[in-house]
């Protein structure tokens, strides 16, 4: 079954802005919307869960996100729905959306971290592409003008993405295409054995994460191979790692050998430091789209 | 925290084996699926047996263990040290290959009647694949341990059916026996009591959070986080119909609330018969990142639309009130306003 791709955007076509995970407050977005309206020309709904008055962790109750996040969903206005941030809280709501209306009318759904368990979830389940990319928060600073914040704006145009980057000592060259899934290797991890696994079989993977101690990035990887998630890949792309923990008894290992050790016997082409990560360096990725990955030895490139 | 243990008889450990209690009649018989039966019990120890121990998994010192060899010799137990002991690889107690070497000479040495795991820490999951099980199935003995341990029982009960101990383990023996308190030594008589053959006897006190009931069923379960990571994997429990047990440490909130939604969404929460849950000690959330809900809670509302007895504050975990508890085997549970009991069948 072919991948759906929803309608790229129209200048004057409005983007929604909803915080499903965690608590976002307005401020902290203003810019986002500033930028969506005047410099890329969309239209802006705020859903009422940016910059709730919740004073929980949450942006809302599981109910008043469910609510939000279904409303923009489902809203014949609205073109995309952009996520504010992340955090945690996507899982607490993914099995109550309705995706009736969504599924015969697709739009671009924006986001990364926590939100991979949608991404997952939406492709594994409906086959409809969704971006892994920056949120609101990446437009602060001047920042929108990096080319990581404009891959987002060019994605949503529907130009399609040619990016590149160094080569890592440890990358195994060679050239893979298929359909690019992946994110947050926490909720990669996390979704597995549930309705919202993602699929990898034949496919180009991608992982990221953040704050996360070494053994415990081990343990994921560890799951992944032990689930069948690592040995019919076309290709793995590793992300940034940002934050990388260590406990007292030092684990020995930095985090590119880790992740390196449990693929080291298959052959597909593996990647690292891929410009996809909690930091600045976040290119806007289509998740089910079909991509060419080369893994040379002067460069790396990632072409839709 | 008041936990008794009743001497309620002794298996014998021929007749052990075959003490397989006439179980739910749900299952068909001609498919049998080894965590679904009642367990295999591995022979229980008699004085002279001998006890292997390793590190499957952190490293630990020669000196560390002394304290359980020493007890454990004055059980009438002989004691083998594997030569993982003092052995050290960074966090591990020695390379992949040297840990799961040291495993298979105590599963596979009909001398060796039940292997301790020294410490827990992280490392089993990377072994467990390689462990050739043909000997062990052949004759059972004995894994003790909790933690990262929670791998091998869970491969071990999913797999081969086997009875495995949950309890604690070398680096949580007292230095000096007579220093101890009342109630760590009871926990470390509680390991010698199980492997003796004898029925535990379990309580917890009464908490608000409970839902009270009886339930019959295999206990199975361990540490949270090590469960959800052997999600998918050729290592995962079957819950139903079952007792279930978790406790973890140095978990946020949100992380709880992230492995109980695992739990649920893979399916392991909606046919249980029972769920324990033990020490859950909090990692503190970040500031401005609080949760706002307690484990109680958290845990309370993805069980609440079943009708099982849950209980609290079971001692099990990460903390001195840890007893012994055979995964694999038939328990009862009660949960009532004067407290929880929980006893091997």
């Amino acid at each position: 079954m072919i991948i759906q791709t929803p309608p790229y955007l129209k200048p004057g076509d409005t983007i929604g802005i909803v915080c499903p995970a965690g608590y976002m407050a307005f401020e902290k977005a203003s810019e986002c919307v500033r930028i969506l309206q005047e410099v890329w020309g969309y239209k802006v709904i705020v859903g009422g869960t940016l910059g709730s008055k919740s004073a929980t962790y949450f942006s809302g109750t599981d109910q008043e996100r469910l609510n939000d996040f279904q409303k923009m969903l489902d809203d014949d206005e609205v073109q995309a729905v952009l996520c504010g941030r992340g955090g945690y809280g996507m899982g607490r709501i993914i099995e109550k959306i309705n995706f009736k209306k969504f599924e015969k009318k697709p739009k671009w759904v924006i986001g990364f971290s926590d939100i991979t368990i949608f991404h997952s979830h939406l492709y594994s389940n409906y086959r409809i592409s969704s971006i892994h990319g920056p949120m609101a928060a990446a437009f602060n600073d001047g920042e929108y003008n990096n080319k990581y914040v404009q891959s987002l704006k060019d994605a949503l145009e529907g130009k399609w993405a040619k990016y590149s980057c160094d080569i890592h000592e440890l990358n195994r060259n060679g050239e893979a295409v298929g359909e690019l899934v992946g994110g947050n290797l926490a909720l990669l991890v996390h979704g597995i054995g549930t309705d919202s696994e993602m699929k990898t079989k034949g496919r180009i993977l991608f992982i990221e994460d953040i704050g996360e101690q070494k053994y415990s990035i081990d343990r994921m990887m560890c799951q992944l191979k032990r689930s069948g998630k690592l040995d019919k890949l076309e290709g793995l792309i590793v992300g940034g790692f940002s934050d990388v923990q260590d406990t007292d008894r030092t684990f020995g290992q930095g985090i590119h050998q880790i992740i390196y050790d449990f693929v080291k016997e298959y052959k597909y082409p593996v990647c690292f430091d891929f410009p996809v990560s909690h930091e600045k360096e976040n290119y806007a990725i289509k998740i089910g789209a079909g991509y060419k990955l080369k893994v040379g030895s002067k460069k790396v490139t990632l072409e839709e | 925290m008041k936990t008794q243990m009743n001497r309620k008889g002794f298996l014998g450990s021929g007749l052990a084996a075959l003490a397989a209690i006439p179980f739910s009649n749900t299952f068909a018989t001609n498919n049998i699926i080894p965590d679904l039966v009642p367990s295999i019990i591995p022979p229980y120890l008699k004085p002279g047996d001998m006890v292997g121990i390793t590190a499957p998994a952190g490293y630990i010192t020669r000196e560390d263990i002394i304290p359980a060899a020493t007890l454990m010799q004055q059980w009438g137990y002989k004691i083998r040290v594997g030569y993982t002991i003092g052995k050290r690889e960074h966090t591990f107690g020695g390379t992949d290959a040297e840990r799961l070497q040291d495993m298979q000479l105590m599963l596979d040495d009909p001398q060796i009647k039940a292997i301790m795991c020294a410490r827990g820490g992280y490392g089993a999951i990377r072994i467990v694949d390689q462990i050739n099980w043909t000997k062990f199935k052949i004759s059972p003995k004995w894994v003790i341990g909790f933690s990262d341990i929670t791998v091998l029982h869970s491969h071990i009960h999913h797999n081969f059916g086997i009875a495995t101990l949950h309890s604690k383990m070398c680096n949580s023996f007292p230095i000096v026996w007579n220093d101890a308190s009342m109630l760590q030594k009871q926990t470390i008589l509680s390991i010698q009591k199980a492997l003796s053959g004898e029925k535990l006897v379990y309580s917890a006190p009464f908490s608000n959070y409970n839902r009270e009931g009886q339930a019959k069923g295999i206990l199975v379960g361990g540490n949270l986080k090590t469960l959800e990571s052997l999600a998918a994997s050729g290592s995962d429990i079957n819950t139903d119909g079952k007792l279930l047990f978790v406790e973890d440490t140095g978990e946020y909130l949100y992380s709880i609330d992230r492995m109980f939604w695992n739990l649920k969404r893979s399916g392991k929460l909606s046919k249980l018969a029972g769920l324990i849950v033990g020490g859950l000690k909090i990692k503190q959330d970040d500031p401005g990142e609080y949760f706002g809900q307690s484990v109680y809670e958290i845990i309370n509302q993805r069980v609440k639309e079943y009708n099982y007895p849950v209980c609290f504050d079971f001692p099990v975990g990460h903390q001195i009130d840890n007893f012994a508890l055979k995964c694999g085997v038939m328990h009862e549970l009660y949960v009532r306003q004067s407290g929880s009991e929980l006893n091997e069948k």
